[in-house]
């Protein structure tokens, strides 16, 4: 098993990276500070878990190299799990990479990050809808505080590939395409 | 009024109408959509980027890609 944790630039993949691994990636509060990958290693019910911090990307149509590697990473590991790290505070365009993910078929599990900040805005997100119009997990967490990681882990058995067919834009109240842009 | 987001002076909102075919996708992921609202927040200097509020939180945009943006200026 492997888990993949993908996200926008700057969202705290690496944060999340260093709680779930241990390890000590250099993190730091600026876009791409991650351009290549790091691996790590997780135990999880007794079995070593794979886990790969995947440089930031905005879609899954690479513009730079750091998004090359990250599309790269993705459609070489197709079994793969993907923890979708989101900053809470910008959740409708890292929605549009999510369902970009989960549009490729991948087991994906939302990681509303950076849960502080959005308070300080001053907004408010419903998980329990989110997850029900999407059909992945969805939690709010605070990784740089060891907020709501292990619940993440506790939850990606949750994690099943969806069909982004099912997902009604309207259902949500959204009065537009949401992957074209287009109206 | 119609301007190129580029155009758009400090502060001065609007909505995004059209986007050239060539960026469309790319902006999409950033958040630059049509129909959405955007703020003017910084002009970076020397023909650097442009920075957008949109949804509350702010995207930059080097200066030739905000020149393929046209927008809708609010009153």
């Amino acid at each position: 098993m492997k888990i993949l944790l993908m996200g926008h630039p700057n969202v705290g993949k690496s944060v999340f990276f260093n709680r779930l691994t241990g390890a000590n990636v250099i993190e730091s509060n600026y876009s791409g500070t991650t351009v290549d990958y790091t691996r790590g290693y997780m135990s999880l019910d007794g079995k070593e878990v794979e886990v790969v911090d995947v440089p930031g990307t905005f879609s899954l149509d690479p513009k730079d190299r750091a998004e090359e590697v990250a599309v790269a990473m993705l459609k070489e590991a197709k079994d793969a799990y993907v923890i979708c790290v989101i900053d809470s505070s910008k959740l409708e365009r890292g929605l549009y990479l999510a369902l970009q993910i989960m549009e490729e078929g991948y087991s994906v599990i939302i990681a509303l990050n950076m849960d502080d900040v959005a308070e300080d805005k001053n907004i408010k997100i419903d998980n329990q809808k989110l997850e029900q119009v999407l059909g992945v997990p969805v939690v709010s967490t605070i990784a740089i505080e060891n907020i709501g990681i292990s619940k993440v882990i506790s939850r990606l058995k949750d994690a099943k590939p969806v069909d982004v067919e099912d997902i009604t834009v309207m259902r949500a109240g959204m009065n537009h395409c949401g992957r074209c842009g287009r109206t | 009024m119609e301007k190129r987001l580029n155009e758009l002076n400090f502060d001065e909102e609007g909505t995004v109408k059209e986007i050239d075919e060539s960026l469309l996708r790319q902006v999409a992921g950033m958040g630059v959509r049509i129909g959405k609202n955007v703020r003017m927040t910084t002009k970076q200097p020397m023909k650097g980027p442009v920075v957008v509020e949109i949804d509350k939180s702010f995207t930059s945009l080097g200066r030739s890609m905000a020149e393929k943006i046209v927008v809708e200026v609010k009153k």
